[in-house]
């Protein structure tokens, strides 16, 4: 009995062992964690250049008081055939296994993305156990390696936050789209849509900024910055069509996208529109998206007709003119008229720019059109991307008006100058 | 240590059954049906639902008539000696290929996604000693670790599909009828036998308290495991489309990869233990089946002995096909086609043998 409970304890202790995981037992000291993967345009067929972004885990750390000599990141840029065996290549050099397990975005160069040959890259990505389906697809104006050179984020020295932070406000915003590589994956297998994905730049514009009624309706790199601050610019999106960058998209436009697709939630959008009541000046709005993009389509039709409804609440903020609409009901009819128009216009030239630009969609209507039919056959058979610049676009733009800023009243222009 | 014949009750019982057939939604048997039935996979899910309440109404409906008798033994009795063993031994070879295939598939899982440097045979012969394990002490025991872990195995399953509904578009769902109702309905017509447990069950079917229990517990599980598999499909296409769905092997395992809970990332590795502790179980209360399948044709009274003997076997087995990533797939698309009309018939049939026996009338009387 006595040796029975022996070999019991005995067994129990062997099965110990397996918690390690045996091979695949990994040490936390005996890696580096790349936060940042870029794919470069390699001048040989079939190769790239990958360059890691790799966190210094050390820097930051409540362990060591945030104090270390040493820098918080470093780079490292190889020529590989994709970034799988990169892993290996890269230990001549890293001194430890390279774990993707952080990883947090892929930055591909323009030049890449534009390559009919740049989707056999990515879709590496899938096969890794690592690399998980949420991690962000960027584009880069310039090549990824002089993106990381000179993009020196300051305050957020944990580059793995300042990356997270970044994209995260960005998307809350509305300047760049959330364009996690499931998305990508998604989209491009369904061969219906647009993707949007992230564009940046860490290249300073070097003409003059020139006038617009909206300072973001631009793409990275155009938007002059100064002062001593971060290099990198996250503003605008790349838009992929079948896997393949066709074309770029202004922050504003990107918004926009995002404001008439039904499953994207922007919270925070602050915008300015022109003010009615004086051309010099613009009056900032909040919109929020209270109810959701509501989508109509009838199919049937030559050409077949699309109608959105875009219910949207804002607040109007400044009131540069201090013409003082909330006391007058007949000035915010006027305000509200004028910035639906606005709207729509607006809305109408991005959805005129897809259809004669891009020829697809990125605003999400196909999955709207799926209730339309019964099957995927009658679907397939309809070709939603064939069938898109030929439609019928309508785009309906309902504004109420929620808070006119913590104090609605300013005194007239007029009565203060007299 | 002689197998002693205890009784398991309802509650072990449908706790068995509903991790038995619950962690099918976590393997590739998604997939198969993804394969022809698209972004309707769903639709054939409940037709297989529909269509599997018959041989299980058949089945009971006989053992209703022969409380005391497992599946073998009423074979032997409806069917006669040497037909009776032929059927035995004909499902015997069939729940023996499921547990290699099927173990070969988790083996597959577990070295493709999380355990990626480590042999998939050291990952088999663990599995194989927690599994041969568990056989052994019988379906007591097996029956009360299913019933100690359910709530925990099953708030976790649900938690993470929760989440990844969250994440997930319903529009993905339409058009609605897919690829047309005819592959709907020839999908579900072959991939019928996802549901062949519930003939296996036939075999510890004396083992439950009474068949009362056993009537009621069977068609708690069969329910539950049904919207249960369901909700997951649906959950899986919402997530992941209907073209990227066909390339994904094991839906679920690609889902807790990609979502994250709030500020937790790489959530997977709170789900896997869970979903091990399930796969476990599954596997021991196959292996006991198995075993005691074997053991009733071949008249083996103390079967545990052959535990070992079975598990080398498994193991050899699962892990000698070339390109597991594909055969076993393969195979096992392959079983679930031969299998899914005789799961279908042969209870039908073994029903009418009792009808023309007349046992029923015997009950009658009995009952009289």
């Amino acid at each position: 009995m006595k040796l029975k409970r022996i070999c019991k304890v005995c067994l129990l202790v062997l099965l110990l062992l397996n918690v390690t995981g045996c091979w695949d037992q990994k040490g936390l000291d005996r890696q580096v964690f790349v936060i940042g993967i870029g794919l470069d345009k390699a001048k040989e067929n079939g190769k790239i250049n990958v360059t890691y972004l790799i966190a210094n885990p050390e820097v930051g750390t409540s362990q060591t008081g945030g104090a270390t000599d040493e820098p918080a990141l470093m780079t490292v840029t190889m020529r590989a055939s994709d970034f799988i065996s990169m892993r290996n290549n890269a230990n001549s050099v890293v001194a430890r296994e390279i774990s993707y397990d952080l990883l947090n975005v892929i930055f591909v160069s323009e030049e890449l993305a534009q390559e009919e040959d740049f989707m056999r890259f990515l879709y590496t990505s899938e096969k890794d156990r690592e690399i998980k389906r949420d991690v962000i697809l960027a584009v880069t104006k310039e090549k990824v390696q002089d993106f990381f050179a000179k993009n020196k984020p300051l305050f957020l020295k944990r580059p793995h936050k300042y990356y997270e932070n970044m994209i995260q406000r960005g998307v809350e915003i509305g300047i760049i789209p959330k364009s996690e590589l499931h998305h990508f994956f998604r989209v491009t297998e369904e061969d219906a849509n647009l993707f949007l994905s992230i564009y940046a730049t860490a290249q300073m514009p070097t003409k003059e900024n020139k006038y617009r009624v909206n300072e973001n309706d631009e793409l990275a790199g155009e938007l002059k910055v100064e002062g001593q601050t971060n290099t990198g610019q996250f503003l605008g999106s790349a838009v992929f069509l079948e896997g393949k960058m066709i074309g770029t998209m202004t922050g504003v436009e990107t918004r926009i996208a995002m404001l008439l697709h039904d499953a994207i939630p922007v919270r925070d959008v602050l915008t300015v529109f022109p003010d009615p009541f004086h051309e010099n000046y613009q009056l900032t709005v909040r919109l929020i998206q209270q109810k959701k993009t509501t989508v109509e389509l009838d199919l049937k039709a030559k050409p077949p007709r699309i109608h959105v409804t875009l219910p949207l609440t804002i607040d109007v903020l400044t009131d540069p003119s201090m013409e003082n609409p909330v006391e007058n009901k007949k000035k915010i009819e006027e305000i509200r008229r004028a910035f639906e128009k606005l709207m729509e216009r607006e809305a109408m030239s991005l959805v005129r720019s897809t259809q004669e630009e891009f020829k697809a969609e990125p605003f999400g209507w196909s999955l709207h059109a799926r209730k339309e039919f019964r099957t995927l056959k009658e679907y397939m058979d309809f070709d939603w991307m064939k069938t898109y610049p030929d439609m019928k676009v309508e785009i309906d733009v309902e504004l109420r008006f929620g808070k006119f800023g913590r104090q609605p009243k300013t005194p007239s222009y007029e009565g203060i100058r007299d | 240590m002689k197998q002693t014949e205890g009784k398991i009750g309802i509650r072990e019982y449908v706790a068995i059954l509903l991790l038995a057939l619950g962690t099918k939604l976590t393997d590739d048997t998604p997939s198969l049906l993804y394969g022809t039935a698209k972004n309707s996979a769903w639709i054939s899910m409940l037709l297989i639902g529909i269509l599997t309440v018959v041989p299980i109404l058949f089945l009971l409906k006989v053992f209703s008539v022969h409380r005391n008798k497992n599946l073998h033994e009423l074979n032997l009795h409806l069917f006669g000696k040497v037909f009776g063993n032929i059927v035995s031994l004909g499902m015997l070879a069939f729940g023996f290929s499921a547990l290699v295939l099927d173990s070969a598939t988790y083996v597959n899982i577990i070295s493709n996604i999380y355990f990626t440097k480590t042999p998939p045979i050291a990952i088999y012969i663990i599995m194989g000693i927690v599994c041969g394990y568990g056989a052994k002490r019988g379906i007591q025991h097996i029956g009360s670790a299913a019933w100690i872990t359910l709530s925990y195995l099953k708030v976790t399953l649900a938690l993470a599909l929760f989440v990844a509904f969250t994440k997930g578009n319903s529009k993905f769902l339409f058009p609605l009828w897919g690829p047309g109702t005819k592959e709907i309905v020839k999908t579900a017509a072959s991939k019928m036998s996802i549901f062949a447990d519930f003939y296996f069950i036939g075999i510890i079917a004396p083992v439950v308290n009474s068949f009362k229990e056993f009537k009621k517990g069977t068609f708690i599980a069969f329910s539950f495991v049904l919207v249960e598999i369901t909700i997951a499909i649906i959950i899986y296409v919402m997530l992941f489309d209907f073209t990227s769905i066909e390339v994904i092997s094991y839906p679920f395992h690609e889902a807790i990869l990609y979502i994250s809970i709030g500020f937790l990332k790489n959530v997977e590795s709170i789900f896997l233990p869970f979903w091990l502790i399930a796969a476990f179980i599954r596997f021991s209360f196959y292996l006991y089946m198995v075993l005691v399948l074997f053991g009733g044709i071949f008249k083996i009274k103390e079967y545990e002995y052959l535990v070992p003997v079975m598990v080398v076997l498994i193991v050899f087995l699962g892990t000698s096909p070339q390109f597991a990533t594909y055969t076993v797939p393969y195979l096992r698309e392959q079983l679930l086609m031969i299998l899914s009309p005789i799961f279908f018939l042969l209870p039908c049939f073994m029903w009418l043998i009792a009808k023309v026996r007349g046992d029923f009338k015997n009950e009658v009387k009995k009952d009289m």
